[in-house]
């Protein structure tokens, strides 16, 4: 049997700043945030589920590039939907903003339903309203054309959908009782639904979190996609140069003082 | 300067903890941010009518019956839960978002087809599942608040038909109940208020008839036997499927006789106070 071999140099310093962004410090901040979005899962599979059965699944996703690619998928999606254009492409920023985003998704509210006759789906005394409008035989979904026109292709198992409201409030609830920030958004889950996370779910909710001074998912100014801290730093960029060039001097030889006023020596 | 002695006070506290945890209902996080959620406590003797409803329903549904018992067992030692009822507005949808996550393909259509058929299931529906997700959440949050006080709950279906029926928070399209205590360990998981009431020949029967696959035999001659004694073979038994008679009966009436008879009892007294509310 294999023994666990403790490491006893315990020994060592952490830098730890927001920034700059991406710089070892700023890693080491995330990973920090890493730690807690990993807790954030564990709560919510330990969330009440309907029957007590399993039906979450979980994907944790970090770096430039992941989030940058999640981001795009919001504004894509922005674009298809004049409801959604303003608030998703908001929401896209606090994407680029966070650290980390945790998915969760219910893997049986488009296939095995809770089958227990609640009645939220179609507000009926059976199952029927989402047998009826699904392909099944006896009761079991077929779920291998996966193609639709639709965002969501429902109809889904309300109950279930109900215990996914259930595992995202746990993870919050544990974001909170942590002090990390955190919000649960439609646009980042239906994002990360296109691009394969959750792969087994029939719907997905994005929940993106971070660990800085300022609340990315909150407190935002209009038409936040234009202007927002990225944008404001890039364009810090392009003017501060321009006006460096449009004036000059030879600091080693004189630079320009305050003029002396009257009364003064 | 003080001395509380005994349960009384605890009990009496819960009522303030209660009250708490509608803070935190209030205080969840909503996707959406649209979604109207309302919260009431309800204790003592203004919840047997609740115990009332539930009982007939017990008869036939034993998710049921366990919540029935063990919290009419409570209340009759003089150890009230008290209940928070958690009510959303999810019937409808004001998003425009047109998802198709409710099997329509606009919300305009969802919300024609709701307008007919809403409140036709025994929790509520049709619903807007982005409205179910907020609900559901507001509802984690009262039983993460109540696990923080360190209260024994249980977040029940059972409870929200029951309030449903008898017509509390009339203007919300779903409710689930969180029963909260008694000041004790284990009421509502392991329940001890349960002990006894199920023999071993019942549990037993239960579990062939739940977890049927557990008990099939050798399935090559394409009709298994089950092992439902210890003796199965002899001589073998297989399982029916067929129209049961007695359970739609019993359904039925249980349903649409013997709850609404409970609904008429107490319906009108509580719409009164909704009344008194809004004067």
């Amino acid at each position: 049997m294999k023994k666990y071999v403790e490491d006893l140099n315990f020994q060592g310093e952490e830098y730890i700043g927001e920034w700059t962004p991406w710089s070892p410090q700023d890693i080491r901040r995330k990973k920090c945030l890493l730690e807690a979005a990993r807790l954030m899962v564990d709560s919510a599979f330990t969330a009440p589920f309907a029957g007590g059965v399993p039906s979450l699944e979980a994907h944790i996703v970090y770096g430039q590039e992941e989030l940058e690619a999640i981001a795009r998928k919001i504004e894509e999606i922005a674009h298809t939907n004049e409801s959604w254009k303003e608030p998703f492409l908001y929401e896209a920023v606090m994407v680029r903003d966070s650290d980390v985003i945790i998915f969760l998704g219910n893997t049986r509210c488009h296939e095995t339903p809770l089958d227990a006759g609640c009645g939220m789906c179609g507000g009926t005394l059976d199952c029927g309203y989402f047998y009826d409008k699904k392909t099944h035989k006896y009761g079991l979904v077929d779920i291998t054309d996966r193609s639709s026109d639709k965002m969501i292709d429902g109809p889904l198992c309300s109950a279930r959908v109900g215990d996914l409201g259930y595992a995202v409030g746990s993870a919050l609830w544990t974001a909170a009782t942590l002090m990390v920030d955190a919000r649960p958004f439609a646009s980042v889950g239906m994002a990360g639904q296109k691009l394969g996370y959750c792969p087994k779910s029939g719907m997905v909710v994005g929940v993106p979190v971070a660990a800085k001074a300022k609340n990315p998912f909150v407190d935002v100014n209009v038409d936040y996609h234009l202007i927002n801290m990225d944008k404001v730093l890039d364009n810090t960029r392009k003017i501060y140069q321009t006006t460096r060039i449009i004036r000059g001097f030879d600091y080693r030889k004189w630079i320009p003082k305050p003029q002396k006023t009257d009364g003064e020596d | 300067m003080g001395h509380l002695i005994g349960k009384e006070y605890c009990l009496e506290h819960l009522i303030e903890v209660a009250k708490s945890i509608v803070l935190a209902i209030h205080k969840a996080p909503q996707i959406t941010g649209k979604t109207k959620i309302e919260a009431e406590i309800i204790w003592g003797e203004d919840i047997l009518p609740i115990i009332e409803v539930m009982g007939p329903v017990a008869k036939v549904m034993r998710y049921v019956q366990w919540d029935y018992e063990t919290i009419k067992n409570c209340y009759d030692k003089g150890e009230s839960p008290v209940i928070i009822l958690i009510g959303g507005k999810i019937a409808s949808s004001n998003l425009n978002w047109n998802c198709g996550a409710c099997g329509f393909s606009t919300c305009k259509e969802f919300n024609a087809y709701s307008k007919e058929n809403k409140g036709g299931g025994q929790l509520g529906g049709p619903s807007c599942n982005w409205k179910v997700l907020d609900w559901a959440m507001a509802c984690d949050w009262a039983c993460a608040s109540a696990w923080q006080y360190r209260v024994d709950n249980r977040i029940m279906g059972s409870v929200g038909f029951a309030t449903n029926a008898l017509g509390f928070m009339p203007n919300m399209d779903a409710q689930l109940g969180l029963a909260l205590g008694p000041p004790r360990d284990m009421v509502y998981y392991n329940r001890e208020e349960m002990h006894k009431s199920m023999s071993y020949e019942l549990d037993k029967q239960d579990m062939v008839s739940c977890v049927p696959n557990m008990f099939t035999c050798f399935p090559g001659g394409g009709k298994p036997m089950y092992k439902t004694k210890d003796d199965w073979w002899a001589p073998p038994e297989f399982m029916g499927v067929g129209y049961s008679e007695q359970v739609m009966e019993a359904y039925q009436q249980v349903l649409f006789e013997q709850v609404p008879e409970m609904v008429v009892k107490h319906a009108d007294k509580i719409a009164e106070r909704y009344k008194n509310k809004n004067k």
